[in-house]
């Protein structure tokens, strides 16, 4: 799905000139966004990175977490692996944005289905925020990131954070 | 001759206190290396601390799995930083890591985009990095980059890229092949380094099919190869296709123009190695050498350092096979003496030591004494083995030598280089009996004084050997005493043996041995004393003087005649219990040599540890194995046992070589085999021989060998009767038949039955060269003048068209078999002429001497006389015959 995520961010910060078939590893990318500097961890979200995911949840401010809201015999698995994260104790104190990717698509989940499939409502002592977006018309993308970034100004009283992101 | 570069320590230590690294510890660096975490980078600072992982990396510190993991990913973290000399550290430390496959294709997307970025820099490095972490399936995806790459306008990236090829060829080669437009396109790249590794690789991918490399160097040769790196790889690929295109033709040599012209080049380098390949070229004629040679003279009197090595390497490899070549650069070497390079000194004076004549040994000995002083000891070992093999060129300075040998011996010096010399003292007193004497006394001298045990116990064996044959033995005894008064244990015993060898030896001695030997019995140390009691029981001195019995010689000084290592297999696989050890259970065959060991280039004479290997493969051993064998007991003495001949290819499943053991009527064959594989037992193994293109040889007799368990060698024998006297010749063929077991390697228990099986093994012959003996004489007109002319039989032969004069000496010795006498198998480099003389014991115990004087025209046609002297008219004619039908 980082074929999913890498159009949505060419939508956020303009077409980059890369064009791979696959996001095999990161990719790291520094973005302002309404006064707030972003260092974007873009993780690819193969099996086999997922075990990796971990090196990188340490100083991480933030967690965005890309669903695709039409595969719902895998929204399981995404939630497995979402509790996974969010309860690693690097990622305690980190604020988490989901998107509900594909809502223009017939038959996608509501973000609030999709609140329920990954067990947000569970969740206690976390900020946390879920946007249904369209990443092929940037849709819902900038709400969600004014979202993120006006918890981050709360949390922190300024200067930099980084945010951890991972599609999935 | 290789010369080891060792670095004085001292240079080392000052280097290590200018280290801006010195004392760093992995620990610490780690805890540093918690700065590629921080959110707020420090560029500079993680560069730092990458140098010193990079550092100790280096230094040869291992990282745990857990640390390793730690510090790549953290690492990976500074692809955020935009940075250029951080993220080429990243690149470096990504490689040096050398993550696990499964944590390094965290990176893989980073690098991508690097390979992609405008940055070329950025570009060069991650293909570096990429190509270094890649597999098959990635490198397909990215292929399509790399081919651009090779083609790249950018020097750095295209060489980064041809590199790369370079390494993934080893992996995937099918790959990387797919390339060769590409590469080709780079071999006329303008850059110095592109065209380079871009020659490399081509090379590579074609180096299989030697007639691509053939055009390739050809096409080369015509075009324009701009850089000197690529012109030295070109100048080498020459010299392979020169190699491999064999010596048929005659006329002229191809390339040699080209090379010659190399010599013109404005590049150092590639004139030297043009020089280089030159002199390299198998059997290079003094025209082709002569433009070589006069390169490297100059090169000498460079003021480089290093121009001055190669050039002085180069010609010490001349000087081994064309001393007359060298000689015009000896003034020039002989300043080198002289030089601050101590590699270069001693090059320089191992060349002159090759090349000198004569007249000149005094005085470069007299250059060498001065110089041995300030140079270290592996380059000492080199000196005295050059003075070795020039004592044994000139016979006659054995004086000067020897005294040069027992002077340096007297000074301080490491355990390997008071080696090197005893050892050349030995060959020399072996080798030249004149020596003997005064060579001993050295020895004995130097064991006054002796530090090292081993030299000590190694040159008592060899008095006890040699001194009671010298003319009055009574004078090194008071030297061997000392030893029992003054050393170590280990050294008192071996001083007991030789003490009483020379007892066992010397019956005018005797009394005053035991006297000494009865001291011996209050030694503090038990095996001393135990040798005291031991001899002095044997040799009977407890009273009466007796002459020694010759059993009680060979009980005591006689060797084993089973191969040492085969011992100590045997006993330690000996288990104590009511039976006793039992010597005869020892095979006593040695193993038969892995291919490997057979090719290393002729041994060189060893000195002290000779004798402790040789009897099991001497003609002794061989004589006790064979008689003691009922059906060979009849055939009378042992005339010559060959060295063993393979039959088998190296790695096979059965290994097998065969001696050829002669007798006045019979021949012998022992076959040495070997089962390499462990879960085969071999039983009732016989070699089936077929004499059917050997006329006069007939099977008389057979001993199959019962049973050849995995790894442990044993022998099986054929026997055949041929005309008495009569050096019969021929070939047979060897099929090796057994029975097999299958052996389960877990219990290492043989199953009951066994399957009949049959393996072919490699023909063997008997050659003439076979009934000779090669026996020297040491001074060989005095032995011609004393055969005397009644015999001597003259002939002349036409040897046909010949590639050079050595081939045809090396091939008429070879036919002999016989002693070349006084280094005139040696062929000066390009003579028209050239006489050699050969000494041997023919069958029958026949003392054979020959003349041969060549002569070469001018089609290249060698002529030879032969003229043979011997004492009975018969031999005089069975060598012309030899030579005749050869």
């Amino acid at each position: 799905m980082g074929q999913a995520f890498r159009k949505l961010f060419d939508a956020f910060f303009g077409n980059t000139e890369m064009r791979f078939m696959k996001l095999v590893g990161f990719n790291v990318e520094k973005v302002q966004y309404k006064n707030v500097i972003f260092t974007v961890w873009d993780v690819g979200g193969q099996e086999k990175l997922r075990p990796l995911w971990r090196h990188y949840f340490n100083n991480t401010d933030g967690l965005i977490y890309v669903v695709d809201s039409l595969d719902r015999e895998r929204i399981g698995k995404a939630r497995q692996e979402f509790q996974a994260i969010i309860n690693d104790p690097f990622m305690l104190n980190s604020v988490i944005l989901v998107f509900a990717n594909k809502q223009d698509l017939k038959g996608a989940m509501t973000p609030l289905e999709v609140c329920e499939g990954l067990g947000l409502f569970e969740l206690k002592n976390r900020k946390w925020h879920i946007q249904g977006t369209c990443a092929l018309k940037g849709d819902g993308l900038y709400e969600g990131l004014d979202w993120l970034s006006s918890t981050l100004k709360e949390v922190r009283a300024a200067g930099y954070s980084s945010v951890g992101t991972s599609s999935f | 001759m290789a010369q080891p570069l060792i670095k004085k320590d001292d240079d080392r230590d000052d280097e290590a206190e200018y280290s801006p690294f010195l004392g760093i510890e992995k620990g610490a660096v780690l805890q540093e290396a918690r700065v590629f975490n921080d959110p707020q980078l420090d560029p500079r600072r993680c560069s730092q601390v990458i140098t010193k992982l990079l550092y100790l990396l280096n230094q040869g510190e291992t990282f745990t799995k857990i640390e390793a993991t730690e510090v790549f990913f953290a690492v990976t973290k500074l692809f955020q930083s935009k940075d250029t000399g951080l993220r080429r550290m990243v690149y470096l430390m990504i490689k040096e890591l050398s993550p696990s496959a499964d944590e390094v294709i965290i990176v893989t997307s980073s690098l991508m985009k690097d390979m992609n970025s405008k940055t070329d820099m950025y570009r060069a490095n991650a293909i570096r990095v990429l190509c270094r972490i890649t597999d098959g399936t990635l490198l397909t995806q990215i292929e399509r980059y790399l081919k651009q790459a090779i083609v790249d306008k950018n020097p750095v990236v295209a060489s980064a890229a041809l590199v790369s090829g370079i390494h993934l060829l080893q992996t995937n080669p099918e790959i990387v092949k797919r390339w060769s437009n590409e590469v080709q396109e780079a071999v006329q790249s303008r850059a110095a380094l592109v065209q380079f590794h871009a020659l490399a690789l081509l090379h590579q991918i074609r180096q299989n099919d030697r007639l691509a490399v053939s055009k390739l160097v050809s096409n080369l040769t015509r075009g324009t190869v701009r850089s000197p790196l690529a012109q030295c790889l070109l100048i080498r690929y020459i010299s392979q296709v020169i190699r491999e295109s064999g010596s048929t033709q005659t006329g002229d040599r191809p390339f040699y123009d080209y090379l010659e012209g190399c010599l013109r080049h404005k590049a150092e380098m590639v004139i030297f190695e043009a020089a280089r390949a030159i002199t390299e070229l198998s059997g290079v004629t003094s025209r082709e050498l002569t433009p070589a040679i006069t390169v490297l003279q100059l090169f000498l009197s460079s003021s480089k350092p290093v121009l001055r090595f190669a050039a002085v390497r180069t010609l010490n490899k001349v000087a081994m096979t064309h001393p007359m070549a060298v000689t015009n650069c000896n003034i020039d070497m002989e300043s080198l003496i002289s030089d601050q390079n101590r590699s270069i000194a001693t090059l320089a004076i191992t060349t002159l030591l090759k090349t000198g004549n004569e007249s000149s040994v005094d005085r470069l000995m007299k250059q060498i004494t001065n110089f041995m002083s300030d140079i270290a000891d592996e380059f000492k070992i080199v000196v005295v083995e050059a003075i070795r093999s020039l004592c044994l060129k000139f016979p006659l300075k054995y004086r000067s030598l020897m005294n040069f040998l027992s002077n340096i011996l007297r000074e301080e010096g490491g355990f390997e280089y008071k080696k090197a010399i005893v050892d050349s003292i030995v060959i020399l007193i072996r080798d030249i009996p004149d020596a003997k004497e005064s060579g001993l006394l050295h020895l004995c001298e130097f064991i006054e004084d002796c530090e090292f045990t081993y030299l000590s116990t190694q040159i008592l064996h060899f008095l006890g050997v040699e001194g009671p044959k010298t003319s009055d033995p009574s004078k090194y005894i008071r030297y061997i005493y000392n030893r029992v008064i003054l050393e170590n244990a280990t050294v008192r015993a071996s001083a007991v043996s030789t003490l009483a060898k020379f007892g066992a030896m010397v019956d005018s001695l005797k009394p005053r041995i035991f006297t000494l030997l009865r001291r011996c019995l209050f030694d503090s140390d038990d095996e001393v004393r135990d040798r005291a009691t031991l001899y002095l029981e044997m040799l009977g001195g407890d009273g009466e003087i007796v002459e020694t019995q010759k059993d009680v010689k060979e009980f005591l000084f006689g060797s084993l005649d089973v191969p040492l290592s085969n011992l100590e297999t045997s006993l330690k696989n000996y288990e104590p219990s009511e039976e006793p050890f039992d010597i005869n259970s020892v095979p006593k065959e040695v193993k038969s040599q892995p291919l490997a060991e057979k090719k290393a280039p002729n041994k060189k004479p060893t000195g002290l540890g000779a004798p402790a290997t040789e009897p099991s493969s001497g003609i002794d051993a061989y004589e006790k194995l064979l008689s003691s064998i009922p059906e060979f007991s009849s055939f009378g003495k042992l005339f010559k046992s060959s060295a063993p001949v393979e039959l088998t290819e190296a790695e096979t499943e059965y290994a097998v070589n065969v001696v050829k053991h002669i007798f006045d009527g019979h021949v012998v064959f022992q076959y040495n085999c070997t089962n390499t594989i462990p879960e085969q037992l071999l039983e009732n193994v016989t070699v089936i021989v077929d004499p059917s293109e050997a006329e006069e040889f007939a099977e008389v007799a057979s001993r199959p060998l019962r049973s050849l368990p995995y790894d442990s060698p044993g022998q099986t024998f054929v026997a055949f009767q041929k005309p008495e006297g009569v050096p019969a010749v021929g070939k047979f063929s060897n099929i090796l038949r057994f029975i097999v077991k299958e052996v389960d390697p877990s219990t290492g228990e043989a199953e009951e039955d066994g399957v009949e099986d049959e393996y072919q093994l490699e023909d063997l012959e008997i050659v003439a060269a076979d009934y000779m003996l090669k026996v020297g004489v040491s001074n060989f007109r005095n032995a011609w003048e004393t055969m005397g002319p009644d015999f001597e039989k003259v002939d002349e032969y036409g040897l046909g068209p010949r590639e050079s004069l050595v081939e045809a000496v090396n091939a008429v010795i070879n036919l002999l078999g016989m002693q070349p006498c006084e280094g005139t198998e040696v062929v000066p480099s390009n003579s028209r002429s050239h006489t050699c003389l050969l000494s041997g014991v023919f069958i029958g115990n026949v003392k054979v001497l020959v003349r041969l004087q060549f002569g070469l025209d001018s089609n290249r046609e060698v002529a030879m006389k032969l003229a043979v002297r011997s004492a009975d008219e018969a031999v005089s004619d069975t060598i012309h015959e030899i030579v005749a039908s050869g």
